[in-house]
């Protein structure tokens, strides 16, 4: 299997209508917005895309019309994480067939198996895409279930697939030991940074980047991505202050807020699907004004 | 910056003559500061008086080459107050104090703690934040500010989170306020670190591979990733060795190096020989055997 290289990956969200379905002539619009402002892959429907909100079917057809939008311009990764092993591995096996370069899963929701058990979890999913298969390991989305280096060493030994770890756990000691390891067991192996914390991880060896923020603001992400890319990590440390400061103004309200922040820079795709809510009127004040202080988004683009 | 571990003799009363060999190996292989006495120090299992007694001791054997800062943080606050004031007394550079033990405090009780620790001292004061160690009390980029804008010798923080979002968080409140305040890494992550504003870091592995670490150092400030990478690599792989049964892996491998520093204190374990085969094992797989000084 030839190495896949994801690069920049902008991970958009799903715009959804006043009725609540996927209102697809805006997702167009949003995927060419992405790949004409960096993205070299994109990664949906993640958390930031509501996959878990989204039925199976829906899951499917997002792809599908995904893949057929994007028209080969870029790299489609389908993030086909569930709870079962059956129903994730499935999703996996129709990625493929819709034409993904890639898939992305987490541990299982809600359970929490025996490392044996995880393995195997994976492992079918892995056996099923036939495509390359990365673990995306947010221990903050996942109700604290992590994947180890000693994990990944033996998923290394059982799936051929597996490709790399896309990482959330922003955690220094794993990384640099997956790193260290990780490598030696499988050439190639890649920790991809899953969000726009990159300076750190682009220190330790990553050198592509999951990027969540990118449809709010896509130039200042490019900017971290293109200088971390060239290790000039010293000159990356203001832009990265920057996006530090932003992710650190849409986390805490998550997909509510990243949705305010893409409507306050009027490319309004909606407001999240139950059961999540959207940000009340005092929030999203004060959302549009920690954004608004950011000086580096005065020069993002606005509008499509 | 070397913190040493505590020399102990064979009945666990404190070893002096060693601590002085060791102070003194600290500042001969490089140490650009010294602080004493951290968790590998085992501050918490020492009294008060042994406490004293030592932190005179580091001043008096450092006498000046490099700045010495005492850890003075006690399971009662009223301790650590007077340790603070023993430690200005006998003319430490600075103090290091965590958020305060046990008690989960809030966010206003930590600031209340540091505003009355920066008050009984002129001293430099460091913070030290350890939220894997203490049930994620930490402090945040918010309450980092407050205590900037209050307190003016409020200097630094050994950061322990290993974390990028948090050393982040902290780094982007405290910067902005005091261009100098130093963020230290609470073990040896630098690569991870200096590029966003890190400093140096305290030291876990300082008392086995000195040369190691400061290579690594050096080859972060340079910017030299690719180097920075290959010594991190094995630098944060003693990390993980060592943090196993933390300091009395660490003792153990120091018995290796020629460096004997005595048992560890009980509640914790003391490396037995079957460990400190293991550790020898991994010190010379890492090559570290021939590189770095045996001895005194």
């Amino acid at each position: 299997m030839p190495a896949f290289a994801p690069g920049l990956v902008h991970t958009p969200v799903t715009p959804f209508a006043r009725d609540g379905a996927i209102d697809f002539a805006l997702y167009g619009r949003l995927i060419d917005f992405q790949l004409a402002n960096g993205a070299q892959a994109l990664a949906l429907p993640m958390h930031a895309g509501e996959s878990v909100s989204l039925t199976d079917r829906e899951r499917r057809r997002l792809i599908e019309f995904a893949i057929a939008h994007v028209q080969g311009r870029a790299p489609v990764i389908a993030h086909v994480s569930d709870a079962g092993t059956a129903t994730a591995a499935a999703l996996a096996r129709h990625a493929r067939e819709a034409g993904a370069a890639a898939v992305v899963v987490t541990t299982p929701y809600y359970w929490t198996p025996p490392p044996a058990m995880a393995i195997e979890h994976f492992a079918q999913i892995g056996a099923a895409a036939e495509i390359p298969l990365f673990i995306y390991n947010a221990p903050d989305e996942m109700q604290g279930s992590r994947v180890t280096v000693d994990f990944c060493s033996m998923l290394i030994a059982r799936l051929p697939s597996f490709a790399g770890v896309v990482d959330l756990s922003l955690d220094w000691q794993f990384m640099i030991e997956l790193m260290t390891r990780a490598p030696e067991l499988k050439p190639g192996f890649r920790l991809i940074s899953g969000t726009e914390l990159f300076v750190s991880c682009a220190a330790i060896g990553a050198i592509d980047m999951f990027a969540p923020l990118a449809g709010v603001a896509p130039k200042l992400v490019h900017e971290l991505y293109t200088l971390c890319r060239a290790q000039k990590l010293f000159e990356a440390r203001p832009v990265q202050e920057q996006l530090a400061a932003l992710r650190q103004a849409v986390k805490p309200a998550g997909v509510a807020a990243l949705k305010a922040a893409m409507r306050a820079m009027d490319r309004d795709c909606g407001e999240p699907r139950a059961p999540l809510l959207p940000l009340n009127p005092a929030r999203r004040q004060r959302l549009v004004s920690e954004i608004d202080a950011i000086a580096a988004l005065w020069s993002e683009p606005r509008g499509w | 910056m070397q913190s040493p571990v505590t020399p102990l003799k064979a009945d666990f009363s404190l070893d002096l003559p060693t601590f002085e060999r060791l102070l003194d190996f600290h500042v001969r292989t490089g140490a650009p500061a010294i602080s004493w006495p951290h968790h590998k120090g085992e501050s918490l299992n020492l009294t008060i008086d042994e406490r004293k007694l030592f932190a005179e001791a580091a001043v008096r054997v450092v006498n000046g080459r490099v700045p010495v800062t005492i850890h003075v943080s006690g399971l009662a606050v009223e301790d650590t107050m007077e340790l603070a004031r023993h430690a200005q007394h006998i003319g430490a550079d600075g103090i290091l104090a965590i958020t305060p033990y046990f008690w989960n405090p809030s966010l206003e009780a930590i600031e209340a703690y540091f505003v009355r620790l920066c008050g009984v001292i002129e001293l430099p004061v460091l913070s030290y934040n350890s939220p894997s160690y203490l049930a994620g009390i930490e402090i945040t980029g918010e309450l980092m500010s407050h205590l900037i804008d209050r307190l003016p010798n409020f200097v630094g923080v050994k950061e322990a989170s290993f974390n990028s979002e948090k050393f982040l968080e902290i780094s982007r409140a405290a910067l902005a306020l005091r261009p100098d305040f130093a963020m230290l890494t609470g073990v040896e992550y630098l690569l991870p670190s200096v590029p966003l504003g890190g400093v140096g870091s305290y030291s876990a592995a300082g008392s086995i591979c000195p040369n190691l670490c400061g290579a690594l150092f050096e080859a972060c400030l340079r910017g030299d990733w690719p180097r920075a990478r290959e010594l991190q690599s094995k630098v944060s792989w003693l990390w993980l060795l060592f943090r196993d049964q933390y300091p009395s892996s660490l003792k153990g491998g120091m018995v290796m190096m020629g460096r004997p520093v005595g048992p560890t204190r009980a509640p914790l374990p003391t490396a037995t020989p079957e460990r400190q085969a293991h550790i020898r094992n991994e010190l010379e797989r890492l090559g570290i055997l021939d590189s770095e000084p045996y001895g005194w």
